[in-house]
């Protein structure tokens, strides 16, 4: 691969390794150049050669960087990349920053990225897990060991073809899990981690992740603030006109309450799954709490009920599709300007 | 629930290669099947169906409406089971096509014998008889699984027959004396749920229900009165086979005096309603770990979602008695189902959630609605390869 005629490779580097001046030169623009240039070269001798380089000074990218980002992300989606490649940035706080938020943005419009970088790099947590993020240490000595791992990656990236995990790769886990076959059963596996704990070596596979959503700011005004009810309790209309799947559902419905104050049990059910709906169809409200809501609206403690109530069924929905289902309720939500919801799980 | 075997003798019988033939024999590791012997839905009221083949690893062929694995065994004494190994029989029925609404819940279920995904569940190795069957117009579901269980069952005992005067490849036992009491001990907590017609779990024929957690004799696992009849998530069902050839006993038998001492199997109930319900059997099963006075137990997980938490509450209620813990846990793209701070060891059995690269067969066995032919399709789909209880080699890793 040259990343000539069948390839488009891209680099970004900052203005000292685009050779374009030190600290002196901090504040330079955007540049695009052509070919490789500093590093580039050498992951041209690994086997990747650059026919773009874009560079931009770390001040300039710490302090305009939606301007940079404007002009870099416009120059990647002018050339489609088939790989792009940042850094490395080695131990370099603003470097890292900027490979770290152009990685992040370029992954997510679908361009395969490598960067490289220590692991303590802000660039790490800028990249939100959108690149392949090969560690190294903190300064230029690293480069000669850093370039094959990159140039490596960066090759199978851009050729379409499978990369395996992280440790046998050699980037940093990017909070994905993937399946590989072990060479032992989970229970040879078991029975050894077992044997290892009782010797006091304690050791997992798994840890829990730590998906914590921060809470939202308080509701500035409530009494000027439409309320939206949304519920995965799969409550519908008696008789589930629409066909909500019961379980691993992979839609999300809405129904009108404008001129309804309380969900009367032979009006509506709950068709979830996962849970025994007796005591809840008796008493739908319980799923969505409208007659609470309607009471509360007409005592004026919020500004107004939004018209539609919102409904999935939430049972064995991969997190995917639940994200999904959130992201497009809630745009759903802000068009309608809804500015609170009332969200009731099972 | 009493135990009714102390010690069993596995003798099994590895099988190179099954070929069709007039009659049902044996000659040097080949297996000869007579496929219209086999074939005898007629005999089962329930079924208006069944038809039987055999599929080889590397066939291009999709087996979809998978309901269960079961390996072909023969009791042939009191503490003998003769066992056909490289070889299964599996049942396939869509119950949608033949009317069953109730199924709709029931997830695409696939064996893949050849393509990328052929070996995403373990039985895309295995030389499968496929046992199809159409259900009688009108009959009770409960029935008509019935019918297919027993069917299986009969095949298998047909096929694994031909062993009777053979020299074995292996053997193994089961039971035995105490081990050396300088050892760890160490029993397996091994989950089931029984929620009724079509997701249930059968301990000598009959549905398990709810019922208390309890210990069984390892033996009695292993020879067939622990049976599947839970169509529910293929990746992390636990079929038959995985019971009948359970990779954990057979494990912790093989250790036993070695490295620990096998203390024993404590039957737990997984998928129950609620908390208090969870809170107690949890509790109840860590009590009989104690009472067996196991200093460690490996605890398994049935099927997905809810189940998981059942076996973080007993992990957290062992530890909390001071008895080291293990499970098995399938992920999902979110990470775990639950998770307790006492759940400091666990295996990743896969994360079900991936999607597997999608394949056109040249022929589907079971139906083509609910076949995924073309389609991506997430791991779990794919019968037993995620299973937690320590019968497959899928695990998760970061990336």
């Amino acid at each position: 691969m040259d990343g000539g005629a069948r390839m488009t490779v891209v680099h970004y580097l900052n203005q000292f390794f685009a050779g374009l001046g030190a600290e002196e030169a901090a504040d330079q623009e955007p540049v695009r150049l052509d070919g490789p240039q500093g590093p580039g070269r050498g992951l041209a001798a690994a086997g990747i050669a650059p026919d773009v380089t874009l560079a931009c000074g770390d001040d300039y990218f710490g302090e305009h960087e939606a301007d940079a980002m404007a002009t870099l992300l416009g120059w990647l989606d002018e050339l489609h990349p088939d790989v792009l490649i940042c850094g490395p940035s080695f131990g370099s706080g603003r470097y890292g920053y900027a490979c770290g938020v152009l990685a992040r943005e370029a992954g997510r419009a679908g361009v395969p990225v490598v960067a490289a970088m220590t692991p303590d790099s802000p660039g790490v947590l800028a990249a939100e897990g959108a690149a392949y993020i090969v560690p190294t240490g903190s300064n230029v000595a690293a480069m000669r060991e850093a370039l094959p791992v990159v140039a490596s990656l960066a090759q199978r990236l851009a050729a379409g073809e499978p990369v395996g995990d992280a440790e046998s790769e050699g980037y940093l886990p990017r909070g994905l899990r993937v399946n590989v076959l072990s060479e032992r059963t989970g229970a040879e596996r078991a029975i050894g981690l077992l044997l290892a704990k009782l010797a006091g070596d304690v050791r997992t596979e798994v840890e829990p992740r730590g998906d914590r959503v921060p809470p939202p700011a308080p509701v500035a005004d409530l009494a000027a603030t439409k309320v939206a009810l949304v519920t995965e309790a799969g409550c519908v209309p008696q008789g589930n006109p629409d066909r909500l799947p019961t379980r691993h559902s992979n839609v999300w419905l809405r129904y009108p309450i404008a001129d309804v104050d309380s969900l009367d049990p032979d009006a509506y059910e709950s068709v979830h799954a996962g849970f025994d709906t007796t005591s809840a169809n008796a008493d739908p409200n319980r799923l969505v709490p409208l007659d609470a809501a309607r009471a509360l609206e007409h005592a004026r403690a919020f500004g107004a009920l939004h018209d539609v109530f919102y409904t999935t069924s939430g049972v064995d929905t991969p997190v995917a599709t639940a994200a999904r289902h959130g992201q497009e309720i809630a745009a759903d939500l802000r068009a309608a300007k809804v500015g609170a919801v009332i969200l009731t799980g099972t | 629930m009493e135990s009714t075997l102390a010690d069993l003798e596995i003798a099994t019988f590895a099988v190179d290669e099954v070929v069709e033939g007039t009659q049902t024999g044996w000659s040097d590791r080949r297996l000869t099947v007579s496929l219209p012997q086999l074939a005898v839905g007629a005999g089962e009221p329930a079924l208006a169906e069944a038809t039987v083949e055999v599929v080889r690893p590397g066939d291009r062929v999709r087996i979809s409406n998978v309901l269960d694995v079961v390996l072909p065994d023969v009791r042939v004494s009191d503490s003998s089971v003769h066992r056909l190994a490289g070889v299964a029989v599996v049942t396939v029925c869509d119950w949608l096509a033949a009317g069953y609404t109730d199924a709709q819940e029931l997830p695409t279920s696939l064996i893949d014998m050849g393509g990328p995904a052929s070996d995403r569940s373990p039985w895309g190795a295995t030389i499968n008889i496929v046992l199809r069957c159409v259900p009688a117009p009108g009959a009770d579901a409960a029935e008509v699984d019935s019918a297919i269980r027993r069917e299986a069952w009969r095949i298998g005992r047909e096929l694994a027959t031909v062993t009777a005067d053979l020299e074995p490849t292996e053997t193994i036992t089961v039971g035995g004396a105490p081990g050396d009491a300088g050892l760890p001990s160490i029993a397996l907590i091994l989950q089931v749920a029984s929620e009724g017609p079509l997701v249930d779990t059968f301990w000598n024929g009959e549905p398990l229900g709810v019922f208390e957690p309890r210990i069984v004799a390892a033996a009695d696992v292993l020879s067939g009165s622990l049976t599947n009849g839970a169509y529910d998530w293929p990746g992390v069902r636990n079929v038959t086979a995985d019971y009948q050839d359970s990779a954990l006993i057979r494990g912790l038998q093989a250790a036993d005096g070695s490295t620990l001492n096998f203390a024993g199997v404590i039957l737990a109930p997984g998928y129950l309603d609620g908390a208090t319900q969870k809170r107690l059997a949890a509790g109840s099963s860590a009590s009989l770990a104690a009472d067996l006075g196991v200093d460690g137990v490996i605890v398994t997980t049935f099927s997905s979602g809810n189940s998981h938490t059942d076996t973080m509450l007993t992990v957290q209620e062992c530890e909390r008695r001071g008895i080291a813990t293990v499970a098995l846990v399938c992920e999902t793209n979110g990470g775990l189902t639950d998770h307790v701070p006492e759940a400091t060891s666990l295996i990743s059995t896969g994360n079900e959630d991936e999607l597997v690269e999608a394949w056109t067969p040249e022929r589907v066995i079971g139906g083509q609605e609910r076949a995924a032919v073309g389609e991506r399709i997430a791991a779990v789909h794919f019968v037993g390869g995620l299973v937690q209880t320590g019968d497959a080699r899928w695990t998760a890793v970061p990336a």
